[in-house]
Order: C-alpha cells, then structure tokens, then sequence
C-alpha cells in the first residue's frame, strides 16, 4: 500500500496566534467560536486536499499515478503534481490522475495541489517503487482458427513487447472453455520474452474432443516478470473471449471422421445430432453418453485396441437410425529392418527391407515408403502392391555413372508416424550377379575343352570370380577362376585335365571378385570329351579246363577311365620262347577266350582296341607253379565283404591274385578274381555277387616271374546263418531207459555257415500233449545235450523211465545262428522183471499166509475141533434110547450125518432183531412149544437124511410153507451150538407128541429126496438115526457148490446137516426186499465170502 | 466427380460405346432406329432369365460377404445399418409390360452396377485384403454388364428402344467411411431385395 503523509502547515500556525492573543472571559465563547471554527478549518481542509494516491505501470517507463479528488473540486480543476527530489519537476492534471515517468527507486515526494485555488492545502506523498503496481496492458487475440481435421486451436496474439524498456520474461496464461463458456477445460501458461518490438506469437493447442462437438473459447491474459522491478507485479485481464464453433447442418454426423489414431490413446467421439442419442458403442462395446450442448453428446474411448482393416465403427443409435464414424488405430511405422542395397548387373540397385511390425493400417493409411540417395539428391518412392509381401519390399534405384558410393536413406511414414533407416554402401561389392545363360562347350582335345556363357550385365569395371561345377560320374569338382568383366556379357575359358571319352556335366556361378554372393547357378550344360588310346591293358585271368587241355583266358573289361573309349575288340595272343603268336580277335561283349594249348609255359597278352588305337598288353603266364604245402582254411567276413591277410614273402615279385567261386559249382570254376600289389598282405574281397549263408572257395596266387603259384585255399563265407533244415535223425534203438539217437550231416548248401554242434532236447511228453516251447528260456523239465563233437553222430540218452514217451528234438547251429528242429516222440520199452517182481511178491505172500494159516489150524485142529466140532454124543450109547435101536435097526435106510444139502423146514422167527440174544435163549425153549404144529404140517418120514450144510449166510426167501406154518416174517438161524445144548428139554416133549413113534423123532418133518448118497452115509446110520434138530430148518437154504439148491422140501432132495455142522452163528435176516431173488447162486466162492464178511 | 471416372464412367464406356456415350439415354421413339453392336442372341430373354437367377442366386452371399467384412455392429444392426433405404432406387413394376419391364430392368441394372463399381473401390481402399468379397463384387458387376447388355439388345431388337433414361446412387467418394460402409450396405441389402422381385418378374 502507498504510504501517504500529509501535512497541514498553513492553518496550524494561525491557530496557534490567535490562543495568544484573547485572554479575557470573553475569551471561552471566543475561544469556543475560535475552536469549532478551527475544527471546522481542519474538516474543510482534509475535504479540500487530494488524498489516496495510488500508482501503477503497464509498461515500466510510465507510471500512471492517480489520486482521489477533494470534495469541493468540481469539474475544471487542474492539479499540479510535483516530483521533489527531482528537479522540482511538475506536471499539471485536469484528470485526477497524471503520468510521470518512471521514478529511480527510493522515495521520491510528491506534492499534488489545486492550481488557482489559494487556501486549499497541498498534498504531499512519498513515493516509492515499491508502491507502484505492474500491470500489463490486456492482450488482445489477434486471430483463433481451428482445425477440425486435427481438433486443433490456432492462437495468435501480440506481445506488444515494443512499449517495454527492456527484455522481459513475459508469461501468458490461456484459458479454453466449453459447454458455453460455462467449464473451463484448459489452462495452459506460456513463456515468452519481449525484446522491445512487437512480437506476434502463436500458440496451437488439440483438443481431445473434436472441435466440431461444441464451442470453444478462448482468452488469454498475461503476466510480466521483472527482476529489477521492484514494485508489485500482477496479472493483466482476461482479453475477451473468442469463439471456436462448427456450423452443424441439418444433419447427424459423429466426430472424428476417419481419424487415424495410435493403438492405446484416448480418443472422444461426438455425436452432433439434434436427435436424441440412445446409446453409443465402438464395435459391440457400449460406452456411458457425455451429454455436451443441446442433444449433443460423446463418449471417451480409453486405451483404444487396434482396429481391423475396415477401422473400427463407432455408432450412436437414435430411435430410428445409427451413425456412426471409423477411426483407424494402428502403430506407427516401424524402423525399416535389413535394409539392404545390391546390384544384379552394376546398371540398377536394388534395395530390399522388411517393414517390420505391421502398422494395422492398409489402404491410404498404409506406410509410404521413399528411397532417397543423399550424394545425387535423387530418390524413389516405393509403389505399393495390393498384397505385399516381405519379399516385394523394395525399390529400385538406377545407377549414376562413375558414381561407386551410395547413401541411401529410407523413409517410412505413415498417419501416425515415420522412420527411416540408412545404408552406405560401395556398390562394386555388393554384386549379387544373375544367372549365367547360354551355356556352351567346344573340343580343344581329348582332355580340354573351351566353355563359354552369357552373365548379363556390365561388369567392365570389375573382375568376376566364377566357379564351374565338372561333374562326372561319382565325381564332383569345382574350379574357381577369375575373369575380367566386359561390357557385351559374353565370357568363355578354357576346361582342361578332363578324362577322355567321359560324359561331363558342367554349370557356372559367378560373383564380384570382392566376394559378396555368389549368382544360381546356372543349368547344366552336358558334354562327351573326345576319345583316347586305353590306357591300361585288361586285367586277366586263366583257367585250364577241367581235361587240362584247353587254358581258358578270362579278362574283365576296363574302366571308363582306362579304356578313354568305346572298346571294339581284343587280341589275344600267345608267346613262347619270343615267339609270338597272334590267336584270334575277340569283338568287345566277350571277355574270355579258349586257348588249345600244350603244357608249355606261354605268356598271353591281351590287348585292348579302340577306334584311337591299342592298349598296353597285358601278359599271363599259362602255367601254374606247383605247391605241395597247401592246407584248406576257414575265414569269415564281414557282411559286406571278407578279410584275407597273408605273410610278405619277398619272392612274390609281380602280384598277389585272388580269386574265388562258389563252392557247389563244378570245376574250373570263376566268379571272379582281384589282382593286388605284391607288397600287400591283405586284401578285402567285396563283390556284389556275395550272398550271406553262401559257401565260398578263394584262393590266394602268388606271382613269381609271370608266374603264379596257389598260396593259400580258403573257404568261407561272407555272412553266416542259422542251417536252413533240421538234422535228420532216426531211433535207432529204445530200451526201457534209455534210447539211441542217430543223425545224418546236414548238406553243405543248406547249412549255412560252419557247423558248430548240434543242440538234442529230449523231455517226457505225448505227440498230442507235449511240445517243446521255448528251448532256449531254461525250462527245467527240459533236458538239453550240445554236442559239438562235429564227428558225433549217434547219442544215447539213459536214465529214462520204461514204458514213457520221449519227446526228442534235435537241431543244428551255426555261429550264424540256431538252425530249424526237428522232433520226435519214442516210448521206452517196459521194464518186465519189475512187473513179474510186483506180481509175484503179492503172490508169495499170499501163499505164506496160507501155509501158516494151514499150519496153525493143523497145529491147533484139537483145539479148533473143540472149539468148533464137539463130538457129537453116540445115541446108540445112549440108553435111554435103546428101545429104538430095534425100530432103527429094522430100518434100513435110516443114515445120520448124511453129507447132503439139507432143507430145514422150521424157522425160529423172532419178532425184533434187539432182542436176539433172548430170543437166543428162548429160542431153545419155544420151537418145543411151538413143534405140535409144525410137525402137524411134516410129512411123517422114516428116512431121516441130516445132510452137512456149509456155512452159507445169504438170505433167503421164506418158504410160503413156512410162513404159513410159522405166521412169523423173521427168520434167524440159530447159534447150532446154543441150539445144542437145550436137546435134554425135547426128549421131554417128545413123550408127549403125539405124532412121535416110538424112540426119537425129530421135531420137524424133513423129505429127503436125495438119491444121490453114497453108501458112505449108511454107515453113519446108527449114529444119526433118531436124531433131529429143534429148529425147523426149512427155510435154510443151504447151497453148496457141488449141491444143488434145495427149496422145495417135496420135490428136492433135502439133506439136513447136523447141528454140530452147522457152525455159523449168524441170524439170518428175511430179505426185506421181496424180489430180489433168494439165491444169488453165486455158489460158494471166494467173492462171496469176502462179500458177506462184513454182515459177521 | 471422381467415382464417374473411376468407376461409373468405364461401366458405361464398355456398356455404351457408341457416339454420346455418357448422356442420358431418353425412351427412343419406337419407330426410331436402333442398332447394336453385336448380334443379339437369339434366345435372350431365357439369357436374361439365367443371369437374374444367377444373380438372385449369390445376392445374398454377397450381401453377407460384405457386412461381416464391414466389422461390428454392422452384423448385429443390419435394419438400421443394411436397410434397403434407398431413396432415388429405380422402381419395378412387375406387373408391366414386357417392356416395360424391360425398361425398369434397365434402369436398376444400370443404377446397381454404378453403385456396385463404386462399392467395389471403396472396399479395394478400405478392405484390400478381403479378396473374397473383390471377387464377389467383380462377377456380380461381370454378371450386370452382361445383363445390361443383354437388356439392351432385347429393346433394341423387340421394342427398338435404343436410350434409357437412367439414374445413378449418390457419389460415395466424398463421403466418410461409415458413410461408405453404410451406403454399400444399404445398396446390397436393396439389390438383394429387389433383384428377387426382378428375378420372380422374369
């Protein structure tokens, strides 16, 4: 702030006179007047004095000084403003403001009074730099354009730098608004100088949003920065506004158009419609509506993706239509990458590049690309192909003469974007020739031949290097020569040290000699170079035949590059003893030739002929130096080939030949032969006609003196292999353990390689059941001989088992492998002594014990009679009994213990099995009770045959009789000996029988019918006579082997045993099965007895 | 002006080589004389058939080829992108006279091939590899000129009309991209739907 001080001097002095002066009581109302006319003074002298002086400048030269008016002061009144520190230095004012130059600093008073106004104080005030503001004058836009193509403000102003005393730093702020001035999107400052002349400055600014979208406004304002002002420095106004609008039509249109964008920017789009706008999206996106003026409206696009070729659309809908723009978002052109500059022919460059990353801009917006040759100022512009390619990236560029250097730049540009890239290069040695053409060969000679070709281009200033390809038959070579260029393209050199008679493919490439590519090259051009002699003479050979009477010549062709032509024919001649004899002309298919010769040693010569001339002779002696020392050998190759190696032998003066054949041909026999140096000591035999598993006979020739002497006799085989056939074998003898084998040799064809032993497996097994699998996995079951005693012929395997299968096999090996098997099955004869051992041992058991038995019983017999055979009390001794002896004596027939099968006729039937050993003893007892009716049913008989019955324990059917009789279903056979001893009990009931006679009489009635009794019985008679057992035995089926069945009592013979004979003592259970029969008739066997022994 | 030289003016150049080639061809009077380059077929309506069939036949894949090379939303908004809202397209009356027919076809194929050159050099600049959509757009123009020849001499030789008035699409050259996009759009979307009508007619 101003400091501003005034001052009152005038008036305070008359004050202060007239105080002195008035002393009296009048002098308080004096003294009151005096005061309020002073106060009133004092107020009408501040109103009165200018006051508040304010200074500023806008230019540092002038300061505009400017004051407030006293209140009386009307219009017309002139203020003098004098500067005293200055030369009292006045200016005069109507306005109430004056300008006086720019003060130094320091204070400086400054006295402002009213001129022609005497009584009116004058203001006085200091005044200092520091109180005086800066303030630039407004600026003014001179001009605002747009670019709406580029969104871009244009502002143009002037800096008015020419009212400035000095260069000042002078900065400038611009404001843009939009939406009717109503947001401020933009404030920017601007640095500028001012140098003391007006300067006109521009300053561009883009808009995000397309200009076209709403209106612009702009002003500036500006801000002067003086370092040696020490005053306060403000702002200048804000200019007026200045507006930037599109026009619309009547139509919608979305903003930018066609922009070609970086992938990645923000972009704003625009739809300036007077629709309304729905929605907006950039491909199928939907993007948020910026609402702008009216139904304007736009969306912002952050980090745009790069677009497809057609661009991207972005539309804005309305209710019955879509507009929209394309915007294109790619990259900026890469750095042109290899950019390489050569020449086919030194008269054009050609310079290629790759374009490297793809812009994603096609069509116009595509990369534009400009050669430019910065010596000759001359440039290209790449002419763009529809589809390129990186191959079609280049420019041609015609050579300048005498001009070798070349710099050339390479600029890409595109909307987004440019880059360039350089290349210096000496053209002379970036050569990269075109093919050579015309490619031509004329004879020199045999072994030379003159070349020629066509290189297009002028090459007059350089040397070429070209190398040419000879190609021959297994056989490549290159030769480098260099030619000097010429202006017409023809060239020609010389091919020597070729082969005679030899097809020749021949092909060039070229380059500079300051090598940098080498041409293609160019198509092969074939030749056949001219004949010569043969070089060498055939290689030979001789055989005698088989009689030794003709000498066969073999010789073998010669190579291509010995013969140096096509062979006609040979001549065969012989010589002996210097005198030569020429035999005959063999025309060029045949290669051998028969000679009727004695046993003379001639020397044969071949020579070779063609149409140029004669080859060397070569010469063979036709006898063989004989060599007593000769042994057969094995050898083995190598697959391909066989090794044969020898000792040097200093003797052998010409050469080593081997020859060889297959060994099943017949003599002479020639598959070939080799002819190696006489220095060696081994030789590879390869041939082509070698087959593995093939037998082959070499023989090793020394030559001493043209002559040659068998060495060494070989035979081998390139490759072995397993025998193709199995060893045919035969049994030639089998025992029960052990069998003799007998094989034959395997052929020599069907072998395969050396024999090394024959492998026999021999197992138990059937022909149907057992087969050997898997000989070689080590099956345990499986025996195995490897018999490689090759002399061995026969086998015998022991230790078998009699009567077994066998299955044998046999096969045959080979270092080549495993030949086929063969296989047999043989069965061991049966051991005989074993089988008549396990018979008779059984046997002579069996015989033992019963000779023992037999023994024992004879030893025991007493002891067994006792037991088993009581002696059976006489009743004859029996005095009880004696009134019958007369009856009995009276009765002839009468017999006892009448050795027949009796028929028993009475059944003890019990009624329960358990109570047998009761029924035991009541058995003794009840037949007495029940003997009246049994005996009411026997026929009253006089002759009484009690035959002995066996101890037969079958069952048996019960009589009908019987059962009628008895009314029983049971029948048992009592124990005979506990049936005995109840006999006293019956002699009692016999008194009361009323059917007994006199004496005894058996309790049952038995027909005997047997007629077949000896006389024997009869003498018996007296000791059976009266004696009859108790039990009915009836229904005793007793059969004996040599009787027959008795089943009827009335019409068989019945012989009843005595009781004492019958010594079985089991029961006999009735069948319960009614159909089975009531004898088996098994008789009496050892079957049935073993049979029946577990019902004891 | 430029898509008269570029693409509409050889079209009629190869169609209307004659002297005046280029001005508008009014109706000729019907006894005028009229005289064709080469001698009409002489089956040309089975001729003009085949190729409307011909044409009807590959509309469709064309119209597809060319909104989906356009890019999105062009394949979802095809009422409002692809709406055959052709303003000034020739009118067809199937119902007319041969001739009249005949004078409509005219007008159309003349109208359609125009636009289709202009769409073809629109797409080479804006989609230059969619060859596909080049070839298409080739053959379907290869197919017109020979229509339009064909017409011609049908007229000429039947109802000795040797001049047609005919009317062009709006020039595309000038306008924006999407406004390239969409007028070719519409234009197909319109040949599509007209060319069926045509075909049905004939």
């Amino acid at each position: 702030m101003m400091n501003i001080s005034l001052r009152l001097r005038r008036p305070s002095r008359m004050v202060d006179g007239k105080r002195m002066r008035m002393t009296s009581s009048f002098q308080w109302l004096l003294l009151t007047f005096i005061l309020l006319y002073l106060m009133n003074q004092v107020n009408s002298q501040k109103r009165g004095a200018p006051r508040d002086l304010k200074c500023i400048t806008n230019n540092l030269q002038v300061w505009d000084c400017s004051w407030k008016a006293p209140s009386g002061a009307g219009h017309g009144t002139i203020y003098e403003v004098c500067i005293e520190s200055r030369s009292h230095s006045c200016y005069q004012s109507e306005k109430t403001n004056a300008k006086i130059p720019a003060l130094l600093p320091g204070d400086h008073e400054i006295t402002i009074n009213r001129l022609y106004d005497f009584g009116n104080p004058i203001s006085k005030f200091t005044l200092n730099e520091k109180n005086v503001s800066l303030i630039p004058d407004t600026p003014e836009i001179l001009n605002l354009s747009a670019d709406f193509s580029t969104s871009t403000l244009h502002l143009k102003w002037n800096d008015r730098g020419s009212i400035f005393p000095r260069h000042l730093n002078v900065i400038w702020e611009v404001k843009i608004l939009r939406k009717e001035n109503t947001e401020i999107i933009k404030l920017v400052t601007h640095n500028t100088t001012v140098n003391g002349k007006d300067t006109v400055h521009h300053w561009s600014w883009a808009s995000d949003m397309p200009l076209e979208c709403t209106t612009h406004s702009v002003a500036i304002r500006c801000y002067v920065d003086d370092p040696h002002f020490s005053g306060r420095k403000e702002w200048s106004d804000w200019s007026p506004l200045k507006n930037i609008s599109w026009s619309p039509d009547s139509q919608t249109k979305v903003f930018p158009q066609d922009k070609v964008i970086l992938v990645g920017s923000d972009i704003t789009f625009c739809c300036v419609t007077q629709e309304k706008v729905l929605s907006a999206q950039i491909g199928q996106t939907n993007c948020p509506l910026i609402h702008l003026d009216g139904e304007n409206v736009a969306i912002k696009i952050h980090n745009i993706s790069v677009s497809a070729n057609s661009g991207t659309n972005v539309v804005f809908t309305t209710e019955d239509n879509i507009f929209g723009t394309v915007i294109f978002a790619g990259y900026p052109p890469d750095i042109p990458q290899k950019l390489n500059c050569e020449t086919y022919d030194l008269k054009e460059i050609i310079c290629t590049w790759n374009p490297g990353r793809p812009t994603a801009l096609v069509g116009p917006r595509n990369t534009s690309y400009t050669l430019f040759e910065s010596f000759s100022g001359k440039y290209v512009k790449f002419k763009r192909v529809e589809a390129p390619t990186n191959e079609s990236y280049q420019l041609f560029f015609q050579m300048r003469p005498n001009q070798e250097i070349y710099n050339f730049t390479l600029n890409a540009r595109n909307p987004l974007g440019r880059s360039e890239s350089t290349i210096l290069v000496n053209i002379t040695e970036k050569v990269y020739p075109r093919i050579p053409t015309s490619i031509k060969v004329k004879d020199i000679n045999s072994t030379a031949v003159i070349l020629s070709w066509h290189l297009p281009g002028n090459f007059a200033k350089i040397k070429l290097l070209c190398q040419i390809e000879i190609n021959k038959t297994n056989s490549v070579q290159e030769r480098n020569i260099t030619i000097r260029g010429v202006e017409n393209s023809s060239y020609l050199v010389a091919v020597d040290q070729l082969n005679p008679y030899t097809v020749y493919t021949f092909r060039i490439r070229c380059s500079a000699e300051t090598f940098w590519k080498w041409s293609k090259w160019s198509n092969e051009k074939k030749y056949l170079t001219t004949e010569a002699i043969p070089s060498k003479g055939p290689d030979t050979w001789r055989e005698w035949s088989s009689d030794g009477k003709n000498l066969i010549i073999y010789w073998k062709p010669l190579p291509i590059n010995e013969a140096n032509g096509k062979i006609l024919s040979y001549n065969v001649s012989c010589s002996l003893d210097e005198e030569t004899q020429s035999l005959s002309e063999i025309p060029d298919p045949q290669h051998k030739a028969e000679l009727q010769l004695d046993k003379n040693d001639y020397i044969i010569s071949v020579v070779a002929k063609n149409s140029v001339g004669s080859s060397p002779p070569s010469k063979i002696a036709s006898m063989e130096i004989p060599n007593d020392d000769l042994k057969v050998e094995q050898a083995v190759g190598m697959g391909n080939g066989i090794l044969l190696t020898w000792n040097y032998d200093p003797s052998m003066t010409c050469d080593y030949v081997i020859k060889w054949c297959n060994s099943s041909r017949a003599e002479p026999c020639l598959m070939d032969w080799k002819k190696v140096p006489s220095n060696s000591t081994e030789a590879v035999i390869e041939s082509d006609q070698f087959r593995p598993g093939v037998r082959y006979n070499f023989f090793l020739y020394g030559c001493r003196n043209q002559g040659y002497q068998l060495l060494r006799s070989i035979i081998g085989y390139i490759e072995e292999l397993a025998p193709i056939v199995a060893p045919n074998f035969t049994v030639e003898d089998t025992s029960a353990d052990s069998i003799l084998v007998r094989w034959e040799d395997i052929p020599v064809e069907e072998l395969r390689g050396f024999l090394r032993g024959y492998l026999f497996y021999f197992e138990k097994g059937e022909r149907d059941t057992s087969k050997i699998r898997g000989l070689e996995s080590g099956r345990s079951d499986i025996k195995v001989k490897n018999i490689t005693d090759l002399s061995q012929k026969t086998l015998r395997i022991a230790d078998l088992q009699g009567k077994t299968s066998y299955h044998l096999v046999l096969r045959a090996y080979t270092d080549g492998g495993m030949g086929p098997e063969k296989s047999m099955f043989v069965v061991t004869k049966e051991n005989s002594v074993g089988l008549i051992i396990a018979i008779l041992i059984p046997v002579a058991v069996a015989v033992i014990v019963g000779v023992v038995t037999s023994i024992l019983c004879y030893r025991k017999r007493e002891w067994i009679k006792e037991t088993f055979y009581p002696d059976i009390p006489n009743p004859e001794n029996c005095k009880a009994l004696q009134f019958q002896k007369s009856v009995c004596e009276g009765n002839s027939a009468l017999k006892t213990l009448e050795m027949n099968p009796c028929t028993p006729n009475n059944v003890e039937v019990l009624e329960t099995r358990s109570a047998v050993p009761k029924i035991e003893d009541t058995e003794i007892i009840s037949p007495i009770a029940e003997r009246p009716e049994e005996s009411s049913d026997a026929e009253p008989e006089n002759h009484v045959v009690v035959s002995y019955c066996p101890p037969v324990i079958e069952e048996e059917i019960p009589n009908p009789g019987v059962d009628e009789a008895g009314g029983t279903s049971q029948v048992i056979y009592i124990d005979v000996q506990s049936m005995y001893q109840p006999q006293a009990k019956p002699e009692e009931e016999q008194e009361s029988d009323p059917v007994g006679g006199a004496g005894y009489k058996p309790q049952m009635h038995l027909p005997i019918t047997s007629t077949v009794e000896d006389l024997a019985a009869d003498a018996d008679l007296d000791k059976t006579a009266g004696y009859r057992p108790q039990a009915n035995v009836n229904a005793w089926n007793l059969v004996s082997p040599d009787s027959p069945r008795s089943t009827d009592s009335n019409s068989e013979i019945v012989s009843f045993g005595s009781p004492c004979s019958i010594n079985s003592r089991q029961f006999l259970i009735p069948p319960k099965d009614e159909d089975s029969p009531k004898s088996n008739g098994g008789g009496w066997s050892f079957t049935n007895f073993f049979q029946n022994k577990p019902n004891d | 002006m430029k898509v008269l030289a570029a693409g509409v003016v050889p079209l009629l150049l190869v169609l209307h080589w004659k002297h005046g080639a280029g001005s508008p061809l009014p109706i000729t009077p019907v006894n005028a004389t009229c005289a064709t380059r080469h001698p009409c077929h002489s089956n040309l309506m089975n001729q003009i058939r085949n190729q409307l069939a011909q044409l009807n036949g590959s509309a469709n894949a064309l119209f597809i080829l060319y909104y989906t090379a356009q890019g999105e939303p062009f394949p979802n908004n095809l009422d409002k992108l692809c709406g055959p809202n052709v303003t000034d397209f020739p009118p067809f009356h199937a119902n007319g006279t041969e001739k009249t027919r005949l004078v409509e076809l005219y007008r159309i194929i003349a109208y359609l091939g125009a636009s289709l050159g202009n769409i073809t050099r629109d797409q080479k600049v804006l989609n230059p590899n969619a060859l596909s959509l080049h070839s298409k757009l080739n053959a379907t123009a290869d197919i017109m000129r020979g229509l339009l020849s064909n017409v011609l001499c049908r007229l000429c030789n039947k109802y000795h009309v040797a001049h047609v008035d005919v009317a062009y699409g709006p020039d595309t050259s000038g306008k924006d991209v999407f406004q390239k996009k969409k007028l070719g759009c519409q234009l197909l979307g319109k040949y599509k739907q007209v060319i069926a009508v045509v075909a049905q007619a004939f």
